[in-house]
């Protein structure tokens, strides 16, 4: 049976990984090659590495980062997310050390290229992240790089919907890094019921990642911050979320793959 | 007296991630080479044929450094020989993805889209079939998949499946050749067994 997942999110700005939250405050906490080490060991089912800063500058993707994951060995999946603008840059991305990858500013800029992509890549390399906010009953769909909200665009929802691009990561990015606060009404308003969802910002408390991944639309909890506070932190929730279909809680200590 | 180190041959046609596939080698003891090079590949125990991507470019790109026919020599020869992913779709007669195109031949059976749904993405429980002994390690253990088409081979070749409503074929082996289909680099500690047991496997038999 195929498992729900709980990926672990490292965001870098400037290099460094930080702490987000509502995409306005960071606060430093180090290497992400050592996080990323770190959740690797601890057995989180994916880990999504995002470069924040990468788009908005135009500096592409980040390939020094990717070539010191590289050099890690991760046994764990990865995802890079940041910069990527291009085919080229995709692939560069793949061909250093990324399994998928994660376009976001991409998709408000050339979503044509969004489809040469997925036909050189596989549309199961791809994902798509939506930075997204709920008021007034209608779903706003943030540029994080002027800082403007629009209405989803039809053309992008489209791809999510024809299967270009094969996970929507449905980012509450007001809420990143407060606790327990993940607005389920992106999840209920998401008009595209034909793509597999990847929550993320505010998950953090056992009772709604237990709510969130019971949707049959949710394939993936993401989560951030809350899994740097506490060794093992992936395990704990696995643990504190028993009948929820997710790999059991395993313990490794070092060395061990 | 101590035991000759395997030599793993990395085939590189320029698909796909190799560091992946080189570092957990590497973690495992292994020697690896990364390269397109007969005379390289010639060299090492066994060779590997990763691949991330769709089938026609991964197959176009063998074909155009001129591995096709080396491969299939390799293999029906009986050089230990293990297709990961992609790599394990490329052993096909063929695939229907993007249309039809022919595949490396070596174990038969057909590459189809996957019918129970758009994709198989994530962590699945790996069921070992029939009597081969080569992943009967990691049976009932998760491993690490992302596909949407999928090895239709005939029963006698498939070593093990994964269910979604019915299962399918994620396993394949005929002789010295074996397919998986999920990303054992990427799969932990499930991964790294069945890589060892199958590389040791096919190189000491």
């Amino acid at each position: 049976m195929l498992k729900k997942r709980l990926v672990g999110v490292i965001t870098v700005r400037r290099g460094w990984a930080v702490q987000s939250f509502g995409y306005r405050r960071w606060l430093p906490l180090g290497k992400a090659e050592v996080l990323a080490q770190n959740l690797d060991r601890w057995g989180v089912d994916e880990i999504f590495v995002q470069a924040i800063d990468r788009s908005a500058a135009g500096s592409g993707p980040d390939l020094e980062l990717l070539a010191r994951l590289g050099r890690i060995g991760l046994a764990t999946p990865l995802i890079y997310g940041g910069g990527i603008a291009t085919l080229a840059d995709a692939a560069r991305v793949v061909q250093g050390a990324a399994d998928r990858i994660c376009i976001d500013g991409l998709l408000h800029d050339n979503p044509d290229e969004a489809v040469r992509i997925s036909h050189h890549l596989g549309a199961q390399a791809v994902i798509g992240a939506l930075p997204l906010a709920s008021r007034n009953g209608q779903l706003l769909w943030l540029d994080h790089r002027s800082r403007r909200e629009s209405a989803l665009d039809p053309a992008v929802m489209e791809l999510f919907r024809t299967g270009v691009i094969s996970e929507a990561v449905l980012v509450d990015w007001q809420h990143e890094g407060t606790r327990g606060a993940f607005d389920e009404r992106l999840l209920s308003a998401f008009p595209v019921r034909e793509v597999p969802l990847i929550c993320f910002g505010g998950l953090s408390e056992p009772a709604q990642l237990r709510s969130v991944l019971e949707s049959p639309r949710v394939t993936a909890a993401a989560l951030g911050n809350f899994l740097n506070y506490a060794e093992h932190a992936v395990q704990r929730y696995r643990q504190q979320l028993p009948g929820v279909s997710l790999r059991p809680a395993s313990y490794r200590t070092m060395g061990q793959p | 007296m101590t035991a000759r180190r395997i030599t793993v041959g990395i085939v590189d046609y320029g698909v796909g991630n190799h560091v992946s596939v080189w570092r957990a080698m590497h973690a495992l003891g292994f020697r690896c080479r990364v390269t397109h090079d007969q005379e390289v590949l010639e060299g090492t125990d066994l060779i590997l044929l990763p691949g991330v991507g769709a089938f026609p470019p991964a197959m176009r790109a063998i074909e155009n450094r001129g591995l096709a026919e080396y491969l299939r020599a390799k293999a029906r020869g009986g050089k230990p020989f293990l297709g990961i992913c992609l790599g394990m779709q490329l052993l096909a007669d063929a695939s229907s993805e993007f249309g039809q195109t022919a595949g490396l031949g070596l174990i038969p059976g057909q590459v189809v889209p996957l019918r129970q749904a758009a994709w198989h993405i994530g962590w699945n429980t790996f069921e070992s079939m029939g009597g081969d002994l080569l992943l009967r390690s990691i049976d009932g253990q998760s491993v690490y998949f992302n596909h949407s088409y999928v090895f239709e081979a005939p029963p006698e070749y498939c070593i093990g499946v994964a269910r979604l409503a019915e299962p399918f074929v994620v396993a394949v082996r005929r002789d010295n050749v074996v397919g998986l289909q999920f990303h054992p680099e990427k799969s932990q500690a499930a991964g790294r067994e069945a890589l060892q047991r199958v590389i040791e496997g096919l190189c000491n038999a």
